[in-house]
C-alpha cells in the first residue's frame, strides 16, 4: 500500500492511507476473541479501546507505543471501591460484539475506498488480491501484537457472508443468456466438477502412495474428499475478477453460471466423502444413493427456491399500500429460501438463485420504481461488503490458521488442479460444440479454463472438516489456501492483460433499444413457427409454451391489477420511457430535450392528428412554435414525480419548477379568458390539434381535474388510456376557436367548452377506473405515504392515493 | 414425422437441392418426409391450407406471414424445392468457412437470414418497413390488449430509433444495423437443420 506518485498530488493520496494505517492500528486492541470469531487468546481488558479510539485520528502511531498503554492500564483493573456516582463510565463488554463487527465492516469499506483513491494500483492488481494482502497485513499485525487473529468461521461465512452475493447474482441474472446456454453451463458445472474432483483425488492418492513422502496414511476417500473440496469454481472469486475485466456476456455467463450451479455437486460430493471416509468399504448401494442424492439436492434446492419465489411474488401483489417495506419482502423470502434449503442439506445456492429468478418478473411488475431502486442498491451494497469481508478474512485466516506445509502434496495439488481444469474444459468443449449453434472458439476455451478460480467456499468447506476423522486437516487447509492464493493472485492478475492480448470480445455497454426488443420477439415467434412447420419440438417451442402458460395463468395470480395483462413489449416500452424521463431530469435538462423523446412525442401526436379530419393549414412557423411549447410542457409533466411524504425531508426540486409553471399557466389562462369573450365563431379544427396533442403525448401520467375548479382549464395528459371511439368523435365535433397569438405562450391549454360541464371533461379523463396509465402513475406516485398532501390552490390533483 | 423414411432416390433433384441449400442428405430426406406428412392429399405440393392445418401455427401471431413466405407471389402451391429453400435460411452458419469470392451468397448466411426476416416485415416488398407495416406487426404481436395510440407511439419510436436517413421508414441496411447486437446467427438457426 505505497502511495506511489500517480496523477494527482501524491501527498493528497498518501493521506487516506495514513488514515487507514492509523485505523488499523487502532483496531489492534479491539480485536478480541468473541464467540463469533474463533480464537484462543486470553481476554483483553476492555478499557483500552476507549482511549485508543481517541488516538486514532492523530498522526500515525508507532506500534510499540500502542502496545505500551495497553499493558500499563491492566493494573488498575476494575476495582469497584465505594466512590462517587460515575458520571462517565466505560462498559466495553456490553457493546463488544456489535462494535467489533462494525469495526471490521468499516475496515472493509475503508479499504475499498482506499483502493479507488489510488487508481494506479487497482488497475494492475484486482481488488480481491489487494484485499487479501490487507487481510494478511492485519492478521500479521494482530499476531505481532501477540493476539491470535480471528479465523473465518464457516458458519458466519455460509450464513451471513455468502447469501448476499449469491442473491445479488441470482436476482440480476441475465435470464435470456443463461437459459440459452443452460445446457453448456450444466455440463461444465456437473460433469466438469465431477471430473475435476475424481481426477484430482485419484492423482493425489497416487502421489500419496509414492513412498518417501510420508503421506501414505491418507486414504483414497480422504483424497477424493480433498479433490471435491478444491475442484469447485468459486462464484465469489469469479465475480470479483470477471467484473473488472468486462468480458463479453457469453463467457461471463458460462463461467459464472458454472460457478453457481456446481454448488449442488460440491455439496453432495462433500457430504458423501465425508461420510464414507470413515468406512473402509464403499458398496454399490452407497454409490447409487450418492447419485440419487445429487438429484435430490439440486432439484430439491431449486424446488424450495421456486416455492419461496412464488410466495414472494404473491405477497408483492398486495403491497401497494405499504411500499416502504417492499424490498424487505424480497430479501427475507430469498434468505428464508436459502436457510430452508440448508436446513434440509439441499443446495442453498440453487434455492437462492431459483427464488430470485422466479420472483423477479412478478415482483418488478408489482413494486414501485423506488422500491426497485432500493432493492438494487441494497443488494449491490451487501454483496460488495460481503465480498470485501470475505477476502480480508481469507487473508487473516491464512495468518491465523495452523499450517502444515508439505512440499510434495501442495505442489502436486496445484499442478494437478491446473491440468485437471484445462483437460476438463477442452474435453467438454469438444463434446459440447457438437451441439451448439455458436461454437466455442479456442480463445473462449482458454478464458473458461483460466477463469476457474477457487475461493473462500473451498476454504470454508475445508475448515469444516473435523480433526478426529481428518488428522491431515491442516495440510489440506494449507493446500487449499495455496491454491486459492495462486488462482486469485496469479490468474486474477494476469487475466486482464491476457484478455487484451488475445483480443477477446468485451462487453458491449449499450442499452437495449425498443428495436431490439421488438425484433427479438419477432424472431422468437418466427422461429417457433418454423419449428412447428418442421415438426420439431425444440427450444423455441417449449419456451413459447411456457410463455403462454405464464401469460394465461401465472401472471393473473401474481401480478396486481391491470398490469397482469400488460404485454411484455408494452412494459418494456414504458420502462424505457420512464428511464429516459428520469435521466433527463437527472441531467438537469429541464429546458433541453433529447430529440428522441420530443420528436417522437411530436410525431406521435402528429400521427393522431393526421387521422383526424384535415386541418386548415397552420402556417409553418406557428406550427413549430406550438410544437416547441408542447414539447417543453410535455417534458415537464413527465418529470412530475411525487416526493416522499414520510421519509424524506428534502423538498423535491422538481416540485418547485412544477409550481412555477403552474402559476405561469394560470396567469396565461386568465389572459386567455379575456380573449375568449370576444370570439364567437366556432372553428373546430384548429383546436383539435392542441387538445389531441395534449391528450396523446407520450406521457404516462394522468391527472383528473378538481371537480369544483369551475372554469379553470384542465390539462390532462393521458396518452395511454383506452380511448373510447365516442370520445374521439366528440373531439371532432367540438366547436373551437381559432388560435390566437396568445396561444403560443400558454402551452397546454384547453378552451372552455360550452357543451359539457366544466371540470368534468370526459374527453380528457376517460375514466376513473384502473386504466393502465392510472395504474402506472399510481405506482410512480404512490410511494410511500398513504396520505397525499393536497396542494392547495392548484387545479391539478394527482389522481388516486 | 412419417412412419416410413423416403429413399433418397425418391426425392426429385436431390443433388441440386443439396448443392443449393447446403443441407446434408439426411436432413433433406428428413425434410422430405415432413413435406409429405404435411401434404395430406399427396398431390406433391403444399397448399396454404395444409400449412394452416398445423395447430401451433394457428396460435402463432406471425403464423399467416410465415405461411405466406413459403409461397411465391400469387401462387397457391409450393413444391418441395420452395419448401426447402425457405428452411435453408435457418440452417446454422458454419464457422470458419472463409468467404470465397465468386460464390453466390449461401442461403444460410447472416445476410440471407436478415433478408428473410426483413421480407416478413415488409409485406409490400418496397424495400422499406414503413410505419404502417411496423404497426401491423405490432398489432399482430401485441394487438388486443393495447390501444392503437400506444401502438402508434411505439411504432413511431421504433422507426425513429432505427431510421438514420430520415425517410420515416426502415430500409434493409438500417434494419441490419439495428439488430447488430442480436447474434442473428444463433437466433435464426435451428440446430436440427444441419
Amino acid at each position: 500500500m505505497q502511495a506511489k506518485g500517480s496523477r494527482g498530488a501524491p501527498s493528497l493520496g498518501a493521506l487516506p492511507f495514513l488514515f487507514i494505517v492509523a485505523v488499523l492500528l487502532g483496531l489492534l486492541p479491539c480485536l478480541q476473541p468473541n464467540p463469533m470469531l474463533v480464537s484462543e487468546a486470553p481476554h483483553y481488558p476492555a478499557v483500552i479501546s476507549g482511549s485508543e479510539a481517541g488516538d486514532v485520528t492523530a498522526a500515525p502511531l508507532d506500534v510499540s507505543q500502542a502496545i505500551r498503554p495497553l499493558t500499563n492500564h491492566t493494573s488498575p483493573g476494575h476495582a469497584k471501591s465505594r466512590k462517587a456516582f460515575p458520571v462517565l463510565g466505560i462498559d466495553y463488554t456490553h457493546v463488544r460484539i456489535p462494535f467489533e463487527i462494525s469495526l471490521w465492516i468499516l475496515l472493509a469499506c475503508l479499504m475499498k475506498l482506499g483502493f479507488h483513491v489510488i487508481p494506479s494500483v487497482s488497475n494492475i492488481v484486482p481488488e480481491s488480491c489487494l484485499l487479501i494482502v490487507v487481510g494478511l497485513l492485519v492478521g500479521g499485525l494482530i499476531k505481532g501484537v501477540g493476539e491470535s487473529p480471528p479465523i473465518l468461521k464457516s458458519d458466519i461465512f455460509f450464513l451471513f457472508l455468502l447469501p448476499p452475493i449469491i442473491l445479488d447474482a441470482g436476482y440480476f441474472l441475465p435470464l435470456r443468456q443463461f437459459t440459452e446456454n443452460l445446457g453448456t453451463i450444466l455440463i461444465f458445472a456437473v460433469v466438469g466438477t465431477l471430473w475435476n474432483a475424481f481426477f484430482l483425488g485419484g492423482l493425489m492418492y497416487a502421489v500419496c502412495q509414492i513412498s518417501g513422502t510420508g503421506l501414505d496414511h491418507i486414504g483414497l476417500l480422504a483424497n477424493l474428499l480433498f479433490g471435491s473440496i478444491i475442484s469447485a469454481v468459486d462464484p465469489v472469486a469469479v465475480l470479483a475478477v470477471f467484473e473488472e475485466i468486462h468480458i463479453n456476456e457469453l463467457l461471463h455467463i458460462l463461467v459464472f453460471g458454472e460457478s453457481l450451479l456446481n454448488d449442488a455437486v460440491t455439496v453432495v460430493l462433500y457430504h458423501l466423502f465425508e461420510e464414507f471416509a470413515n468406512f473402509e468399504q464403499v458398496t454399490v448401494t452407497d454409490i447409487i444413493l450418492g447419485f440419487l442424492s445429487f438429484f435430490v439436492v439440486s432439484l430439491g434446492g431449486v424446488f424450495v427456491g421456486v416455492i419461496y419465489g412464488v410466495i414472494a411474488a404473491f405477497t408483492s401483489r398486495f403491497t401497494s399500500h405499504i411500499r416502504v417495506i417492499e424490498p424487505l419482502f424480497v430479501f427475507l423470502y430469498s434468505y428464508m429460501a436459502y436457510l430452508s434449503a440448508e436446513l434440509f442439506h439441499l443446495s442453498g445456492i440453487m434455492a437462492l438463485i431459483a427464488s430470485g429468478v422466479v420472483m423477479r418478473p412478478y415482483v418488478e411488475a408489482n413494486i414501485s420504481h423506488k422500491s426497485h431502486t432500493t432493492i438494487k442498491y441494497f443488494l449491490k451494497m451487501w454483496s460488495s461488503v460481503s465480498e470485501t469481508l470475505i477476502f480480508i478474512f481469507l487473508g487473516v485466516s491464512t495468518v491465523a490458521g495452523r499450517h502444515y506445509w508439505n512440499w510434495t502434496f501442495i505442489i502436486s495439488t496445484l499442478i494437478f488442479c491446473l491440468i485437471a481444469r484445462v483437460l476438463g474444459v477442452l474435453g467438454l468443449t469438444w463434446f459440447i460444440n457438437r451441439f451448439r449453434i455458436v461454437k466455442l472458439t479456442p480463445k473462449d476455451q482458454f478464458i473458461i479454463a483460466y477463469g476457474g478460480l477457487r475461493g473462500a467456499i473451498a476454504f470454508s468447506l475445508g475448515y469444516l472438516l473435523d480433526y478426529e476423522h481428518f488428522g491431515m486437516r491442516d495440510m489440506f487447509l494449507t493446500a487449499i489456501i495455496t491454491v486459492i492464493f495462486f488462482t486469485v493472485f496469479v490468474q486474477g492478475m494476469t487475466i486482464r492483460p491476457l484478455v487484451d492480448l488475445l483480443a477477446v470480445k468485451k462487453k458491449q455497454e449499450t442499452k437495449r433499444s425498443i428495436n431490439e426488443e421488438i425484433h427479438t420477439q419477432f424472431l422468437d415467434h418466427l422461429l417457433t413457427g418454423i419449428e412447428d412447420i418442421c415438426g420439431h419440438y425444440g427450444h423455441h417451442h417449449w419456451k413459447d409454451k411456457l410463455n403462454r402458460f405464464n401469460k394465461k395463468y401465472v401472471k393473473k395470480c401474481l401480478i396486481a391489477g391491470e398490469r397482469s395483462k400488460e404485454p411484455q413489449l408494452i412494459a418494456f416500452y414504458h420502462k424505457m420511457e420512464m428511464k429516459q424521463a428520469i435521466e433527463l431530469v437527472e441531467s438537469g435538462g429541464l429546458g433541453k430535450i433529447p430529440s428522441a423523446i420530443s420528436t417522437v412525442s411530436m410525431q406521435c401526436v402528429h400521427l393522431a392528428v393526421s387521422q383526424l379530419p384535415p386541418l386548415s393549414s397552420l402556417s409553418k412557423d406557428k406550427e413549430e412554435e406550438i410544437r416547441k411549447i408542447l414539447r417543453n410542457n410535455l417534458q415537464k409533466t413527465r418529470q412530475r414525480l411525487r416526493s416522499y411524504n414520510r421519509h424524506t425531508l428534502v423538498a423535491d426540486p422538481y416540485e418547485e419548477a412544477w409550481n412555477q409553471m403552474l402559476l405561469r399557466r394560470q396567469k396565461a389562462l386568465q389572459l386567455e379568458h379575456k380573449m375568449n369573450n370576444y370570439l364567437t365563431v366556432p372553428a373546430h379544427k384548429l383546436d383539435s390539434p392542441t387538445m389531441s396533442r395534449a391528450r396523446i403525448g407520450s406521457d404516462p401520467q394522468a391527472y383528473e381535474p378538481k371537480s369544483d375548479s369551475g372554469n379553470l382549464p384542465i390539462i390532462t395528459i393521458d396518452p395511454a388510456s383506452p380511448q373510447t371511439p365516442e370520445s374521439v368523435e366528440d373531439l371532432k365535433g367540438m366547436s373551437r376557436l381559432p388560435p390566437s397569438p396568445e396561444e403560443d405562450e400558454e402551452g397546454l391549454v384547453m378552451r372552455v367548452k360550452e357543451s359539457s360541464s366544466p371540470g368534468t371533461d370526459d374527453v380528457f379523463t376517460p375514466g376513473a377506473g384502473d386504466s393502465p396509465s392510472n395504474q402506472r402513475m399510481m405506482r410512480c406516485l404512490s410511494d410511500p405515504g398513504p396520505q397525499p398532501e393536497p396542494e392547495e390552490g392548484e387545479p391539478f390533483i394527482p389522481k388516486g392515493q | 414425422m412419417g412412419c416410413q423414411s423416403s429413399h433418397p432416390s425418391a426425392i426429385p433433384e436431390l443433388e441440386e437441392i443439396m448443392q443449393e441449400t447446403g443441407f446434408s442428405q439426411a436432413s433433406v430426406v428428413r425434410l422430405y418426409d415432413r413435406f409429405q406428412a404435411l401434404d395430406k392429399e399427396q398431390k406433391g405440393s403444399l397448399s396454404k391450407y395444409d400449412l394452416q392445418g398445423i395447430g401451433e401455427l394457428a396460435v402463432n401471431p406471425l403464423g399467416d406471414r410465415i405461411i405466406n413466405a413459403f409461397f411465391k407471389e400469387g401462387e397457391e402451391l409450393a413444391d418441395f424445392r420452395s419448401f426447402i429453400r425457405v428452411l435453408a435460411r435457418f440452417r446454422p452458419v458454419e464457422e470458419g468457412k472463409s468467404k470465397e469470392t465468386g460464390r453466390p451468397e449461401p442461403m444460410n448466411s447472416r445476410l440471407s437470414k436478415l433478408r428473410f426476416a426483413f421480407q416478413l416485415y415488409d409485406q409490400d416488398s418496397d424495400g422499406k418497413i414503413s410505419r404502417d407495416e411496423m404497426l401491423q406487426v405490432l398489432q399482430l404481436m401485441v394487438g388486443i390488449q393495447v390501444t392503437d395510440e400506444q401502438l402508434v407511439c411505439i411504432a413511431e419510436r421504433t422507426i425513429q430509433e432505427a431510421d438514420q436517413d430520415g425517410d420515416g421508414a426502415i430500409s434493409f441496411e438500417e434494419f441490419a444495423t439495428s439488430v447488430e447486437k442480436l447474434n442473428i446467427e444463433q437466433r435464426m438457426s435451428l440446430r436440427l437443420l444441419k
